[in-house]
Order: C-alpha cells, then sequence, then structure tokens
C-alpha cells in the first residue's frame, strides 16, 4: 500500500481518541507576560550559603554569592543540580503492593519494587488511613514521627515543623531525643560544664587571635566544616581563620593539630601536627593531665575555686586504686604519640594562653563521652576557662560559633506544635509502658526489639513497637549506621511515608513517597550567619514548585484539610501572611535597638544587616563569680567528678573519664587482627550530609570513576596492588562497598576516609540491581553507614558511634556495576 | 486541512496521551471499541508497524481488571516519572546536551519558545519539562497541519530522530511488560514511515 493511502485509511476507520485532551493550550496573558525574561538577581539562601539567582525564561539561570558573602564556597555551584535533579520526586507516588494490600503489603520488597503516581489528594487519605490504622491498633506507640534532621532552610517551611504539627493533630507518636551529631557531647557536657557547649556561642574569634598564645585542634578540621550552616550561611569564620594563619606564619601563634589525619585545616595553617592513634585520645589526655600533676603544672587554685571532684579523680590518674599509672610511657603505648610529645605538649599547654577547640569526631563513637569529658579536666587543671583565649570550646567549627553575636532578636518559626487548646484526632497518650521518647540513634534497635528496656542517661527506656514512621526531609538511610541491619528492620515496619525532593534511599525504602519542592521554589525568610545572627534574609520563590511538588505548608494544608483542620493548621494564613507575621513580630522584638524596615522594604532589598556584635568570652561570668554566675551543673561548679552520673553506676561511663578499650579499633585494637584498617566517616567537604550529593555536575568534580572516593594511605595502597582512580570494595561483616581509590600522604598506614553523605545505591552480589534490597548487597557508590556499627556510645548518651569501625579493602575485581543510588526507584523483573 | 494531515495530526495525538500519562479506562475503552479495533488492526497492515501494534493490542486486551491497568501504571511510573540512569528519561535534552545531568535545558527552552511563537503553551495538568516526549509530539501533532513539510521535516530530524533510538533502547531495556517496549518502538517505526511519506511528498511537489 502507498504511503499516502495507507495514511487516508487510517481516517476511514473512523477512529478518534475523545478521552484524551491535548497537553497543549492556548497561550495566556499571564504566561506571555512571565515568558518575558526578567533579569534581575533575587536573593536566597541555604546551608551551603546565601546567594543571588537570575533567571532565564523562567529557569534557574546563574547563581551568586550573597554580597556580604566574602568566602563563598563552591558548594553554591551545586544548586541548580538540586532543582533541575533527574532523580526529583515529581508526583505523589505509592508503592504498588503497599496500595494493592496496604499495611499487609509484602515489606521484602521495600528498596525494590514498583510505584505508581497518585493524586495528592489520594496519597494524603492513604497517609492518614494508615495513621487511622495505627493509631487504632497500636496507639501512638506504633508511630515513629520525630526522627527529623537537617531539612532545608528556611523560618516557614521547616519540614520538620510542619510534618510533626500536622501529623500531631492527627494523634501523638514516638519522639526521639538528642542528634547524630553530637549525641554523646551534648548529653555528657551538661553533667560537666552545665549546658550542651557544641550548640553554644563561644569566645569572638578576634579575642583567641589577640590573646591565645597555643591552640590545640583536636580532631578538629574547622576549615572544611565551617562551609556550611544550620541557617544561611555567610562565612564570617573564614574571616579569621586567614587571621590566623597569618598570625601562624608569623609566629605569634602555635596551632597544633591532634588527629590521625592531616586535616585540610592543617593544611591550609600550615600548622603543626601530632599524629594519634585513632579512639586513643583519652589515652593521650590522661597522659597529659599526669604530666600536670606529677610535675604540679596544673592550677590549683582554679580548680579549688571552680571544680569539684578531682580528688576523687586523682588516684585513677597515678593509678593509686588501679595499679595503671597514666604515664605517658603508658599513652605512648596505645597513642603511638612519643612519651616526649607527650611531656612537650603538657608544658606547652601551661606555658601561655591556651585555647583547646574540639571537634566532634571523637564523641562520635563508643564511649564518646569521655574525651569530651576528660578535655573539660584538662581545660580545667590548665585553669583558663573564662579567659580570653583560653579555655576550652566545642563548636568553632560549626555555623559561625565565635563569630561575633549581633544581639539581634531572630525571628520565630512556623510552630512545630498543636495551638493551646487544639487536641489531635486521636488524644491517646497510652504508650502501653513504652517510653515515649528515644534516643535518636536507638530507633533501628527499637524496630528489631520491641519491648527492650535500655539504660539512657540515668532513665530506664523501653522501646515502642514501632508499626509506621513519617520523615520529611530527613534522609536516616544516610545517617543511620548498618544498612543491613536497617534492611531488616524496614521489613518490620508497616507503612514508612517520607516527604523529600529528590529520590533519597530513604524514599526507595518507603510506601507513600510525597514531593516538597526545594527553597527555590517558595518564598521564606531565615537567619544568615547562624548563631552570629548577622541579618536577615529573604528568601524568594525563583520559579513555581516544579512537577507536582508542594511547598511543606501547602503539603500539609491539604493534609490538615482531610484531616478536617486546616484552619487551625494554618490559623487562616497564607504563606505570605505568616512570612509578614514573622518579620513584624522580630521587628517588634528589635524595635528601639536594630532598626529594620517594612516587611515590602525588606523583601526588595533582600536583606536587613544587623551589623556587627560585641566581643564575648564564654563563661568570663562564671569566672569573675561562681556563685552568682554558677553553671548549670548540679553543683553549679565543673564536674571533673559527677555523683549524678557515679550514681548511676554504668560500667561504661563511671563517675569520672576514664580510658576504655572500645569493641573494635585499629592499630593493635580489637578486632585488628581480622580487619586491620579504620574508616573515618567524617562530615563532607562537599556537601552538606547527604545534602547535594545527588547533584550531578557538581559531583563529577571530586568523584572517582563514578564513585564516592575512598582515601588511602599511599603505602597501604600498594601492598594491596591499589593505583589512583582504581575501584576498591571496602568490607567488613556487616557489608561491603564500593568506592574510588584517592591516594593521599594525608591518610597514615590503616586509616581510610569515607566521607558520611555518599548516597546509598544497594546492588546484588551479582551487580544485579534487583538484589539491592537484599541484605548483604553491595553499595554501588559508596555509603560508608554500609559498614559501620550500630552500637550506641555508652548507656548514658546512646548515641551513635560511626567512629568505632574497622574495615578492609581490595582491589575490586568483579564485573563493575553501575552506580544505583541517584535513579528512583529500581524495578524488579518477577 | 487535508485528511493525510489530519490523519498524522490524530496518531501524533495518539501517541503524545499514550507517553504523557498512563492508559486510564476511557482510553482503554476507546482503543478497545470496534472503530479501535479496526484502526489498530489498520495500522497493522504496514509491514513496519505490524509486530508492535500485535503487543500492544494483546497488552491492551488483557487489561481486565484495575489491578492490571494498575502494572501497566507502575511500569508508565518506572520509566518516564523517576528517570534517572535506570529508566527511560522521556525527555530530549537528557539525550541531546552535553549537561544532561539537569532537566529543564536548552531543549526545554527551545519548545517553549516554539510554543510561544504558536501563541500555545503546556496545560497546567501536564507539569513537566517542555522537551517530554508527549510534549513533542503534540506539538507535532499542530505542525501537521500548520507548517510546511520542510519545516515538518526538519522538527522531526532535529527533534526526535536525534534521540528516539537511544529513547526506544532505554524503555526495551527496562519495561517489564512490554507494553511501552512496543509503543516506543511502533514510535519510531511511525516517525521513519511519516519522515518517507513527507520526503515524498516533497518529491510529489516538486514534479
Amino acid at each position: 500500500m502507498k504511503r499516502r493511502d495507507f495514511l487516508k485509511g487510517m481516517l476511514a476507520t473512523s477512529f478518534t481518541v475523545i478521552s484524551s485532551a491535548s497537553i497543549l493550550t492556548p497561550l495566556t496573558a499571564l504566561a506571555k507576560a512571565g515568558a518575558k525574561n526578567r533579569d534581575d538577581w533575587l536573593t536566597t539562601g541555604s546551608h551551603f550559603g546565601a546567594f543571588k539567582v537570575k533567571r532565564k525564561n523562567g529557569v534557574i539561570d546563574q547563581v551568586k554569592p550573597f554580597d556580604l558573602d566574602k568566602y563563598p564556597t563552591d558548594m553554591i555551584n551545586g544548586v541548580r543540580g538540586l532543582v533541575y535533579n533527574p532523580s526529583r520526586v515529581r508526583y505523589p507516588m505509592v508503592r504498588l503492593d503497599f496500595l494493592l494490600k496496604g499495611h499487609q503489603s509484602d515489606t521484602t520488597q521495600r528498596g525494590d519494587f514498583r510505584f505508581v503516581r497518585v493524586t495528592w489528594d489520594k496519597a494524603l487519605t492513604l497517609f492518614k488511613e494508615s495513621l487511622d490504622q495505627v493509631q487504632t491498633k497500636y496507639g501512638p506507640s506504633g508511630l515513629h514521627a520525630g526522627q527529623t534532621g537537617w531539612r532545608a532552610t528556611g523560618q516557614l517551611h521547616s519540614s520538620t515543623s510542619h510534618m510533626q504539627r500536622a501529623v500531631g493533630m492527627h494523634g501523638n507518636f514516638v519522639k526521639k531525643i538528642g542528634d547524630y551529631s553530637t549525641g554523646a557531647g551534648q548529653t555528657i557536657l551538661p553533667y560537666i560544664l552545665g549546658s550542651t557547649e557544641v550548640y553554644a556561642q563561644g569566645t569572638s574569634w578576634p579575642l583567641i587571635l589577640d590573646n591565645a598564645n597555643t591552640i590545640i585542634l583536636w580532631a578538629n578540621d574547622p576549615f572544611k566544616n565551617l562551609q556550611v550552616g544550620w541557617n544561611a550561611e555567610t562565612h564570617e569564620s573564614y574571616e579569621y581563620l586567614a587571621q590566623l594563619k597569618e598570625k601562624v606564619k608569623q609566629g605569634k601563634i602555635r596551632v597544633i593539630s591532634i588527629d590521625p589525619v592531616a586535616s585540610k585545616t592543617q593544611d591550609y595553617l600550615a600548622c603543626e601536627k601530632i599524629y594519634i592513634n585513632p579512639q586513643t585520645d583519652v589515652a593521650l589526655m590522661l597522659a597529659i593531665a599526669h604530666e600536670f600533676y606529677i610535675n604540679d603544672l596544673h592550677d590549683k587554685a582554679f580548680i579549688e575555686g571552680y571544680s569539684l571532684g578531682f580528688e576523687q579523680f586523682v588516684p585513677y590518674l597515678t593509678g593509686a586504686n588501679d595499679g595503671i599509672a597514666k604515664t605517658v610511657e603508658w599513652a605512648e603505648k596505645i597513642t603511638a604519640v612519643p612519651a616526649d610529645v607527650i611531656r612537650s605538649l603538657a608544658k606547652t599547654m601551661v606555658a601561655g594562653r591556651t585555647q583547646m577547640l574540639m571537634g566532634w569526631c571523637i564523641q562520635r563513637q563508643q564511649h564518646g563521652e569521655q574525651p569530651y569529658w576528660m578535655a573539660a579536666v584538662l581545660a580545667t587543671m590548665i585553669g583558663q576557662i573564662g579567659l580570653p583565649g583560653g579555655g576550652i570550646s566545642y563548636g568553632h567549627h560549626y555555623s559561625s560559633i565565635g563569630v561575633p553575636s549581633s544581639g539581634a532578636a531572630a525571628p520565630g518559626a512556623f510552630p512545630r506544635n498543636l495551638d493551646e487548646g487544639q487536641k489531635p484526632i486521636f488524644d491517646n497518650h497510652d504508650f502501653k509502658g513504652a517510653s515515649s521518647t528515644i534516643p535518636v540513634a536507638r530507633w533501628v534497635d527499637a524496630i528489631l526489639e520491641p519491648g527492650k528496656v535500655i539504660d539512657a542517661n540515668g532513665d530506664k527506656v523501653t522501646y515502642p513497637d514501632i508499626k509506621m514512621m513519617v520523615f520529611s526531609g530527613n534522609n536516616p538511610w544516610n545517617h543511620h549506621q548498618d544498612r543491613n541491619r536497617m534492611k531488616t528492620a524496614f521489613q518490620k515496619l508497616e507503612c514508612v511515608v517520607t516527604v523529600d525532593i529528590n529520590w533519597t534511599a530513604t524514599c526507595r525504602f518507603s510506601d507513600i513517597v510525597l514531593p516538597a519542592c526545594t527553597t527555590l521554589e517558595r518564598n521564606d525568610i531565615d537567619v544568615y550567619g547562624s548563631y552570629a545572627n548577622r541579618g536577615l534574609l529573604a528568601m524568594q520563590k525563583m520559579v513555581e514548585p516544579l512537577f507536582d511538588s508542594l511547598s511543606d505548608y501547602e503539603i500539609f494544608s491539604r493534609f490538615a484539610r482531610i484531616l478536617g483542620k486546616e484552619k487551625q493548621y494554618t490559623r487562616g494564613m497564607t504563606e505570605l501572611d505568616w512570612l509578614k507575621q514573622l518579620y513584624d513580630e522580630c521587628k517588634g522584638a528589635n524595635e528601639g535597638k536594630f532598626p529594620m524596615p517594612d516587611f515590602e522594604q525588606f523583601w526588595r532589598d533582600g536583606y536587613v544587616h544587623f551589623g556587627e556584635g560585641e566581643l564575648w568570652t564564654r563563661h568570663a561570668d562564671f569566672r569573675e563569680d561562681p556563685e552568682i554566675n554558677p553553671l548549670g551543673t548540679p553543683s553549679g561548679m565543673i564536674e571533673i567528678f559527677s555523683r549524678k552520673i557515679d550514681r548511676y553506676q554504668y560500667d561504661d561511663c563511671k563517675g569520672h573519664p576514664i580510658w576504655m578499650e572500645k569493641t573494635e579499633r585499629s592499630h593493635g585494637g580489637p578486632g585488628s587482627d581480622k580487619h586491620p584498617v579504620w574508616m573515618q566517616s567524617c562530615h563532607p567537604d562537599k556537601r552538606l550530609h547527604s545534602q547535594m550529593c545527588e547533584s550531578e555536575q557538581y559531583r563529577n568534580t571530586y568523584t572517582v570513576n563514578g564513585r564516592e572516593p575512598v582515601y588511602l594511605n599511599p603505602g597501604d595502597a600498594k601492598q594491596r596492588g591499589i593505583n589512583n582512580g582504581d575501584i576498591v570494595r571496602v568490607f567488613n561483616d556487616r557489608g561491603q562497598l564500593l568506592a574510588g581509590a584517592v591516594l593521599s600522604e594525608n591518610y597514615p598506614k590503616g586509616v581510610i576516609r569515607i566521607h558520611e553523605g555518599a548516597w546509598y545505591g544497594p546492588v546484588g552480589e551479582d551487580g544485579s540491581k534487583e538484589g539491592g534490597a537484599k541484605v548483604g548487597a553491595l553499595c554501588s557508590y559508596g555509603d560508608p553507614n554500609t559498614l559501620t556499627q550500630d552500637l550506641g556510645s555508652s548507656k548514658l548518651a546512646q548515641a551513635c558511634s560511626a567512629y568505632t569501625c574497622l574495615v578492609d579493602y581490595e582491589k575490586f575485581r568483579g564485573k563493575v556495576p553501575e552506580v544505583s543510588s541517584f535513579s528512583g526507584p529500581v524495578e524488579v523483573t518477577i | 486541512m487535508n485528511s493525510i494531515n489530519s490523519a498524522r495530526a490524530m496518531f501524533y495525538g495518539l501517541l503524545s496521551s499514550l507517553f504523557a500519562k498512563e492508559v486510564e479506562r476511557d482510553l482503554l475503552s476507546e482503543l478497545m471499541s470496534e472503530q479501535g479495533q479496526v484502526f489498530l488492526q489498520h495500522l497493522a497492515n504496514e509491514d513496519s508497524f505490524q509486530p508492535h501494534i500485535g503487543v500492544l493490542n494483546d497488552k491492551l486486551k488483557s487489561l481486565s481488571s484495575e489491578r492490571d491497568l494498575l502494572e501497566l501504571a507502575a511500569d508508565f511510573c518506572g520509566l518516564f516519572l523517576v528517570s534517572g540512569k535506570h529508566s527511560a528519561s522521556p525527555y530530549a535534552g537528557q539525550y541531546l546536551e552535553k549537561d544532561s545531568a539537569e532537566l529543564f535545558g536548552e531543549y526545554h527552552q527551545s519548545m517553549v519558545n516554539f510554543l510561544t511563537e504558536h501563541e500555545m503553551q503546556l496545560h497546567s495538568d501536564f507539569p513537566e519539562p517542555a522537551d517530554h516526549i508527549a510534549v513533542i509530539f503534540a506539538y507535532l501533532s499542530y505542525l501537521c497541519s500548520n507548517a510546511s513539510r520542510a519545516e515538518q521535516l526538519s522538527f522531526i530530524d532535529n527533534y526526535l530522530l536525534t534521540w528516539v533510538e537511544s529513547f526506544a533502547q532505554q524503555v526495551q531495556q527496562h519495561d517489564q511488560q512490554g507494553f511501552y517496549s512496543a509503543l516506543a518502538s511502533l514510535s519510531r517505526a511511525w516517525l521513519e514511515f511519516d519522515r518517507e511519506n513527507l520526503v515524498n511528498e516533497n518529491a510529489d511537489n516538486a514534479e
């Protein structure tokens, strides 16, 4: 048949499609107007920095740093790739088997199976019906909606607030206490120094720079970690680091970094370094204390006037009560720090003004409470707490801590809780004898062993029987330990709901997945400068929410509508009403102190600057008068010995800091005969935790052979026949991953580093995507939490111990699988 | 509009609908109706369409329950709604742009410009980048009777034939039940057929 006849014949069948209208429609006047180029630069902010955006035909085109940010990070180059990511969650989706069978679905399919698109109404109704079932059948202990995390910035659309307020209008649920970053530190330090210290403003950098003779960076890499912040980061700290670098160069300040690896900060400052065996910091600290003590270098007046319990601690130090004097020779054997170096370090620390700056890594390990406590004891013995340029800080690598606070009032946020007088639909507080709050990192334990009773911070915690979890703006399939254990646990859950912007592993292991828009697709406000509160930033909507995504406010307003509580949820206010109210309340609180224009002017300007703050010294008031300004500890003093902790009678956290062996430790420690290498999984250099990992072009700037880099000691690598760029299999008895080899002298023998936040992409043992849901799967991209231990730090904090982790590695010789981390759910062949 | 262009426009419209969203009850009934079946059988007369029409029609006939439709919807979702390396991205830019890591790139911009020139835009029910294959087919459906053959040829060559082969391969690799593999293959075969038709029409006119 001739083509023309064939085509004519098509019409002759008189078939027409009437059910499907064209997806094209006449251009509206509005779209015509909008199609014109808008070439103004709009302002917004993020954890990675404040920045400005220019659009082209309704699409984000260029991104440049905020005018006041003099030290921007290159991570803002990854922003476009977050927004326009192929793995955007585009529509509300439900796992097919869950749609068909609800709470009786086959949960072994989670993580590998089929989703279908549904309408928002359908998805939110299913969400509500699942909550109904759980509240009816199990009560509030069956629901955990408290596993929350870093979210995106913005005071109005904060995903945690929205999810918890909305779910809270339906019923009560299990919540967490603590966080993965500083779980052990924030639990121990209130006993010792009276506050978490990790989340508190610290001595102003200019005072440190003017007064310190020596700065000890203990497991601390501020040059890497200050790139990101809790609020819109504007990187003022980097100016001070630049000044410090200059002072180091001129010999005016000694900076000594104590760390198993050569950090980015060491490289930047060109400072002194002391290598220490991983996880042995307490032993070194004890030896320094011993050296102070036997040489009478400690400040007895300060110890007497400001602390309690030194006399109970000394017999342990000298070995009077356990037969082991904590001498420099004793410590050398454990830490590999030469006795002479320890002696000299001790002398240096008391020779002038010494500022100790602690990183967070060493508390993210088994017995992570101990190094923080022992460091506080050292600072007390030195006697400079409360002096400018002396004492101890646990936060100068975080969110502008140390940048002088403006003193201005920060804006409020959308409420996380129900308003006064409101009650949930299921107003049931019966947790059936289980705890309503559990330590943050113990939820997987709870799913696996409901009813089990554990010790935690002086209380007994009874694990609730969790059947359903709700996550929003949070990716526990990044930050929790031991993926294979998580998989087993998730198979016990009846329903998992996740709200996010892109297909994280958490989305892939969920039943209902809801698309949130990014911060660039909604209006919001935020502080910039985090702890320093330098000003207020307008977060202006650049583009309409992509696909069928919605703002957090809109998602949970709709959910509240399904509950019949929309007005209670929104208070009858729009997004703009809320923004104005948050702004006006802030303006009112700053009246007469910090001038703020009206909202409209602020929105046009893009920001209001509060100016530079006054210099301040942490604990100076306490030093001035400990009676009038006591610490928040039980005694009001620094507690070298804690009667309270001692009364808990814990074998792994006693009345004063002690050295304890770990379940796994490299360099001759337990388990090192089988898996000889310590894996460090510190905060990434090019992401915020797992945020930004999916931004592909930006990721390509640091990946190796398409994989997350694994940093290796060249000698160790050579022994295993591994060269730069090789794909390496890293493994232990808990799991296995592939990563791309980077050989660097920055990493000593027996130590490797893989940054956490590398997206989990499991594939089967044969490299197949289908096998990815199985326990034992290989991570194709390099998520270090495939290998880490899901172990509480101690009976005190029960915190994440990701750093107590031994592995081994080899050159990967199998068929290299495709990376499966960034592609949404994978389909299996039936 | 001449009858040939009407037929072409109708078929491009049908392809657009099938790639735009999941097969729903209404469209299924239409294709299962007597007229629909006659239409599909007519298409099967063309050798290059025959195997694909066979698969499509068998699959359509087997869709008896809601469950069947959901399974097909799951195929659609896995292939086109969660795209990445393990699915069949429906966006031209993902195959053709240097920076194919990002959506809403150059090809989206070109398609928006085309649509704006012709006083059209995407329907608000279809919140997708404009280089989605369903948009390209819908636009081509419009071009059938609103543009010269040369323009149509040029559009097919530059905006479809440059990537539809790769797209069809991706669909085949990741499809489960074969419906969308057949649809993608039919699309490719149809484009070749229509291209030949346009070229010959041009030749006819030149005579």
